[in-house]
């Protein structure tokens, strides 16, 4: 029964914290189309992980404080965020047992997905302009998949997270 | 290490759930500006800690500079400040003989409004939205609409306050529209944000208009919002093309939206003599850089009385 009991879960919101730092963190202007989505990666590992701990309704929350912290309008995020994470949820087995690169290819997808979930939010409510390079974050995502599962994975090792 | 049989609710209903607060929050957006503000006000440690990096980058960057490179901006600087101290002369005896015949006609008598140093902490790390957010917040005295100024010109306007922080949204956002005049013959035109950084457009130019590539446009006051001469944007563009009703005019905004790291913001209805200003500029946190910095982006900005007091 122990098993069951949460454990190391500062850990976790330590790692939500330090991706949100990194996906509010300036960058120089031509580098910052290419911010892959920080938040969304480790949303996306503890789901594959611990998806009966971390899930949809986390991933709800991530997102709100994400939609504050960029000034957009409260829930874009949210629900972009959360309608990914449900499918990550459900499909977290398979998931778990792809080779690398074919997860990580579909993580790029869930981060395109996701973005154009945000896209046409943001377009019902004020009018973005679609932009191409909205979708380079799901490209170098795919990239930096690999290192995002192989550090967590470590953690969460490490800190016997449950 | 995972149940089997999930426990608590299902993947659907948590999905339900979500989906029904995100769009309970899309549909209140508007009604939800108090709790906004006091979520951010919460958040803005966060911001503080993510501009962090940078800003010691560009410490680190002051500190190795050689005295060689220190030397030379020293010369530019220098050079500068003679520059418009030298016009600085010309415009402060113009503005009082324009203060004379204005008294003469009646009109109004233009004060110099209260302004504050800000840095930028940080840029709009989202695709849709151009906006810059700054270190000053409600408890600096900043308000929403409050308009913000470079050493070039317009920047935009306030949107957001929270206690240490304020989000600026610019000029070249879709959904800003700022009032302006042009220089050469006053018609009055909008200039509205197209998403592009360094390109702005007018609306509803009838092709007659008298309006030429490179005429420069001031903000008119109209809008009741920005102050009045301002330089907003240049005409880069004027397209009369037969088969549309209005002419196509796209301008180039003069402030540099692309790399804003100090701004003004301005209390158009604050009348405050030079206090203020030196104050602020003595208490900025950024003692070394701000006052390395701060007299060459006063100076330059020419509706500035008091930047004589600053620089020296």
């Amino acid at each position: 029964m122990s098993l069951h009991l949460p454990n190391g879960r500062w850990v976790v919101w330590l790692s939500f914290l330090v991706a949100m730092l990194f996906q509010i963190m300036p960058l120089p202007e031509g580098v910052a189309a290419w911010r892959p989505d920080w938040l969304l990666l480790v949303m996306t590992y503890w789901a594959m992980a611990l998806p009966h701990r971390y899930n949809i309704l986390t991933a709800w929350i991530l997102g709100l404080l994400l939609d504050i912290l960029l000034g957009a309008a409260l829930g874009i995020r949210s629900l972009g965020m959360s309608i990914v994470i449900y499918g990550v949820v459900l499909h977290f087995q398979r998931l778990r047992n792809f080779p690398m690169w074919q997860q990580a290819l579909l993580i790029a997808a869930e981060v395109g997905i996701y973005q154009l979930v945000v896209f046409w939010l943001q377009f019902v409510v004020d009018g973005a302009q679609f932009d191409l390079n909205l979708l380079f974050p799901a490209i170098s995502s795919l990239f930096i998949w690999p290192w995002v599962f192989w550090i967590l994975r470590r953690v969460r090792r490490q800190y016997k997270v449950r | 290490m995972k149940p089997i049989f999930v426990r608590g609710m299902s993947n659907q209903f948590r999905l339900t759930l979500a989906v029904i607060m995100s769009v309970i929050l899309l549909v209140a957006n508007d009604r939800l500006d108090p709790v906004r503000d006091a979520l951010s006000s919460l958040l803005s440690p966060l911001q503080y800690v993510a501009s962090f990096p940078g800003q010691l980058l560009d410490i680190s960057a002051e500190n190795f500079a050689t005295r060689n490179m220190l030397a030379k901006q020293n010369k530019t600087l220098l050079r500068k400040q003679l520059l418009m101290s030298e016009r600085l002369q010309r415009f402060e005896f113009l503005r009082q003989e324009n203060e004379r015949l204005r008294a003469l006609l009646g009109s109004p008598v233009h004060m110099d409004a209260k302004k504050m140093v800000a840095e930028v902490m940080e840029v709009a790390s989202d695709p849709f939205h151009q906006y810059v957010v700054l270190n000053r917040g409600k408890k600096s005295g900043v308000f929403v609409g409050q308009p913000v100024v470079d050493a070039q010109g317009v920047v935009g306007q306030v949107t957001q306050v929270s206690e240490l922080t304020s989000r600026v949204l610019l000029l070249s956002d879709v959904s800003h529209a700022i009032p302006v005049r042009l220089t050469r013959n006053d018609a009055r035109f909008v200039i509205n944000g197209t998403g592009v950084l360094d390109e702005l457009e007018l609306r509803y130019v009838s092709k007659s208009t008298d309006i030429l590539v490179g005429d420069l446009l001031v903000s008119s006051g109209l809008g009741k919002r920005f102050p009045e001469g301002y330089p907003v944007a240049r005409v880069m563009s004027v397209i009369k093309d037969d088969g549309k009703s209005y002419a196509t005019v796209t301008a180039q905004p003069l402030a540099a939206l692309d790399r804003i790291r100090y701004l003004l913001l301005l209390w158009p209805d604050v009348y405050d003599d030079n206090d203020a200003l030196d104050a602020e500029a003595l208490h900025s946190q950024t003692t070394r850089k701000s006052q390395a910095e701060l007299p060459s982006a006063l100076n330059s900005t020419l509706p500035l009385k008091q930047s004589t007091e600053v620089s020296e």
